[in-house]
């Protein structure tokens, strides 16, 4: 019995012995197959940096100096920049700007959010020596006193866009129909006044039928503050002409 | 008894088969034993092939990357890292005549077709040429480089005795672009001429020639420079042209031309006359674009204090020799006016009062009596005036000559350094062909006082705004500048139809970065130059069209509302016109 359990240890050990070699040997291939793995992926590498090489070197031919130099005096005409060419700063190209003149027609405005909120944000609010906080939080924050919103004069808006734009000369006699909010919305998008003018005409000779239908379907008006301060803009624009 | 005896019978029988039993049981075992062997053999020798191949796995043509990448000869390149100049296996064209086997004959269709259709891919060959190597039955190279779209067609002619080895060449992709900088690779391999020799051990170091070689040049500007100054030279029908470009504050040379020029591909072309580096190795008298040197040391001497003073213009006779101007411009003129006019005897005279020993040392300072710095093989020695003494004094007439640019011959880049000296608050610094960085740039030597070379910065300016180099003007740029029309000595004298028209400037004057040096060398007077032969007329607008070209890569943005300060000087000129 002693001696077969002697046997029989020894056997394990000769199995373990051969379990860890049959192990290692596997991970000793599989090493050597990444290797290789490895070593055929730079063969590759070398090949294509190789090629890359070929192509870079004929690309440079094709392109040197010289090459260039003929098809630019052939094909293309460049030259170098001249100095007028150049601008340093933000002042130089503001003065490339013409002034408006006397009766030009005002600059176009797009459509854009209210930006009186973000004046407002730029500036810092003046804080109070004493207690170290805005002077406007120590004051109530809503004013009783304060001047409430004006209310949307649409029709002296719409007339004074027509005014601004200049050229809309049947405003008038479209008055009703143009507060249609769609011709509203055409007008301040449009760029060209000729294109505007076409489509309000176009608007006016439309039956009342089509006309309903275009207004529900277009877009809800703008905010009436941008309204409003269209309309503010235009009046003062107004006094100024008539002085 | 009778019993016994069968038994015994029958043992012995018994015995008998035991015995062939045994024995056949003991051949099938030692057989047997023998197949286990042969296994076990087998099996061992598969698994220590297999541990052989799977542990040390040897390929003999196994090499690393970097050595399958390292070429044969290191790469040059510009400052930006354009390739120059690198070691290309390019395919050669070659006559096999064994391909189709022994005894028949070498080439398919007959030999003047294929010479023929040869000569349909490559128009230059020779027709005859061919036909005699195709007929000759000898292995030969028909072509020495043939791209691979040629090779591909050369191909398709279906002659498998025309082989395309692949050969480890030098090439130049920029064409002849630098090729007096660069030089040339023979075709043993050995370079020749430029760069190529001085950096021969490091381009075939292993350790180094992995990493390109940087030169201090700039393809682009090298390529304006080139372009502009060929242009001159056929405007001018000049013989030869030269030209450098120079940072004035490190002393790297952006650009260096010198015309007519050869093409490094073709070796075999490049004979000596093209080879040849006017830059750096001829030397000439340079005239009229001394005489700003001359000023400058007579300024930095405290010579000139007043450039109010006025100076006698009238010719000046000096032991036996008269020094002329090139046409009369007045009793007097003071030094702002001499150097607009270009006026000899005003020079000569500052340079009388300044004194043969100070001139001489101001040149020597810059370096005129030694081969120019620079790597190339070819540098000129300069032809330094004979001393009178042991000190080497110079006789008076010699400094007054030296003072505007005769009697002392120097090479074009041994102007342009000095310029650079002049324009960069006075500091020398050895040219050089290598990038220089901006941590180690060499101190140089103080040659005149900053003072001086702001001083001299106007000068120069007023000369191209009023002066005879108002053609050097590229708007926006700020150059400086003189010109300089020297005859050049021949038999019996100078010769007065030969001239060399210099123009060396620098810009922008506010704040020098560059000195631009262009030569001419024989021009004559052509329509495009309005008849004249002079410097005003024919390097100085090269030097404008180079500058306008180049500023905006170099990184000069042109500026017309802004250029150096001339006022103090220019109540003291008359808006003259020039030579």
């Amino acid at each position: 019995m002693i001696v077969s359990a002697h046997r029989l240890r020894s056997v394990g050990w000769i199995a373990l012995l051969a379990l860890c070699a049959a192990l290692v040997m596997i991970l000793a291939f599989r090493v050597n197959a990444l290797r290789s793995q490895v070593h055929r992926a730079e063969v590759h590498i070398v090949a294509l940096k190789q090629e890359k090489m070929y192509l870079e070197t004929e690309f440079e031919t094709r392109a040197n100096q010289q090459q260039l130099k003929a098809w630019n005096d052939v094909e293309f005409g460049y030259v170098a920049p001249t100095a007028s060419q150049y601008l340093e700063n933000e002042r130089q190209l503001a003065a490339w700007s013409k002034p408006s003149e006397l009766d030009a027609p005002a600059p176009i405005r797009v459509a854009s959010a209210d930006d009186s909120v973000i004046a407002q944000a730029a500036f810092p609010a003046m804080v109070s020596p004493l207690s170290g906080k805005a002077l406007a939080d120590e004051k109530p924050a809503a004013e009783p006193d304060a001047p409430a919103p004006k209310a949307l004069d649409h029709a002296a808006a719409t007339a004074a866009l027509g005014e601004r734009l200049g050229t809309v000369a049947h405003v008038d006699k479209t008055r009703d129909k143009a507060r249609d909010k769609s011709v509203d919305k055409a007008a301040d998008k449009s760029s060209a006044a000729k294109t505007v003018k076409s489509k309000v005409a176009a608007k006016a000779e439309k039956p009342a039928a089509t006309k309903a239908k275009t207004a529900s379907a277009t877009k809800p008006a703008k905010p009436a503050g941008k309204t409003t301060k269209l309309a503010a803009n235009d009046t003062k624009r107004k006094e100024q002409k008539g002085k | 008894m009778n019993a016994l005896t069968a038994s015994a019978a029958i043992a012995t029988g018994r015995v008998q088969l035991a015995n062939v039993r045994q024995k056949s049981l003991v051949t099938a075992k030692i057989r047997a034993l023998w197949v286990l062997v042969l296994f076990v053999f087998m099996t061992l020798t598969a698994t220590v092939r297999l541990a052989q191949l799977g542990l040390f796995e040897q390929t003999p043509e196994r090499t690393s990357m970097a050595e399958a990448l390292l070429p044969p000869r290191g790469e040059i390149t510009d400052r930006n890292g354009v390739a120059l100049a690198r070691a290309f296996p390019s395919y050669s064209l070659w006559f096999n005549p064994k391909a189709l086997g022994e005894g028949g004959a070498p080439l398919v269709k007959t030999p003047e077709e294929v010479a023929k259709a040869l000569l349909a891919i490559f128009p230059d060959g020779d027709y005859a040429d061919l036909v005699t190597r195709l007929k000759a039955g000898k292995p030969s190279y028909l072509r020495r480089r043939v791209l691979p779209e040629e090779a591909n067609r050369v191909f398709s002619l279906g002659e498998p005795a025309l082989e395309f080895p692949r050969e480890n060449q030098r090439y130049y992709p920029q064409g002849s672009l630098a090729a007096h900088v660069l030089g040339y690779v023979d075709e043993e391999g050995a370079g020749h001429v430029g760069m190529e020799q001085v950096l021969e051990k490091r381009l075939l170091d292993p350790a180094q020639r992995g990493t390109p070689t940087a030169l201090s040049l700039d393809a682009r500007a090298q390529g304006a420079l080139e372009d502009e100054l060929g242009r001159g030279m056929i405007d001018s029908k000049a013989k030869g042209a030269a030209g450098v470009i120079l940072d004035v504050d490190t002393g790297e040379i952006v650009a260096l031309a010198s015309l007519p020029s050869f093409n490094p591909n073709r070796s075999d072309l490049a004979v000596n006359d093209l080879v040849f580096n006017r830059v750096s190795n001829q030397v000439y008298e340079l005239g009229s674009v001394v005489k700003p040197l001359t000023v400058a040391a007579a300024i930095d001497a405290g010579v000139i204090t007043d450039l109010a003073t006025r100076w006698s213009a009238a010719p000046l006779n000096i032991g036996g020799f008269t020094i002329h101007d090139s046409h009369s411009f007045g009793a007097s003129l003071n030094v702002p006016e001499a150097l607009i006019h270009s006026s000899n005897i005003v020079t000569a005279q500052v340079a009388d009062k300044l004194g043969g020993p100070a001139l001489r040392r101001t040149m020597m300072a810059l370096g005129m009596n030694e081969r120019p710095t620079i790597e190339l093989p070819a540098r000129g020695f300069p032809l330094w005036p004979h001393g009178t003494n042991k000190q080497g004094d110079w006789a008076r007439i010699t400094t007054m000559t030296v003072s505007y640019g005769h009697g002392l011959a120097m090479t074009p880049l041994h102007l342009a350094a000095a310029y650079a000296a002049m324009v960069n608050g006075g500091v020398w610094r050895p040219s050089t062909l290598y990038k220089v960085d901006q941590a180690h740039i060499p101190a140089g030597r103080r040659v005149f006082k900053a003072s001086t070379s702001a001083r001299m910065r106007q000068l120069l300016r007023m000369i191209v705004v009023d002066g005879t180099g108002k053609k050097a003007d590229a708007s926006g740029f700020r150059v400086g500048g003189k010109t300089g029309s020297a005859e050049k000595p021949g038999s019996g004298g100078y010769r007065r139809t030969s001239l060399i028209a210099t123009f060396a400037a620098a810009f922008p004057m506010d704040k020098p970065r560059y000195v631009v040096v262009a030569m001419l060398d024989e021009p004559q007077g052509t329509q495009a130059t309005s008849g004249q032969r002079t410097a005003a007329w024919n390097a100085a607008p090269v030097v404008s069209r180079v500058v306008s070209r180049i500023g905006p890569m170099l990184g000069v943005v042109p500026d017309g509302s802004r250029d150096i300060d001339i006022s103090d000087l220019s109540p003291l000129v008359g808006n003259g016109d020039g030579e």
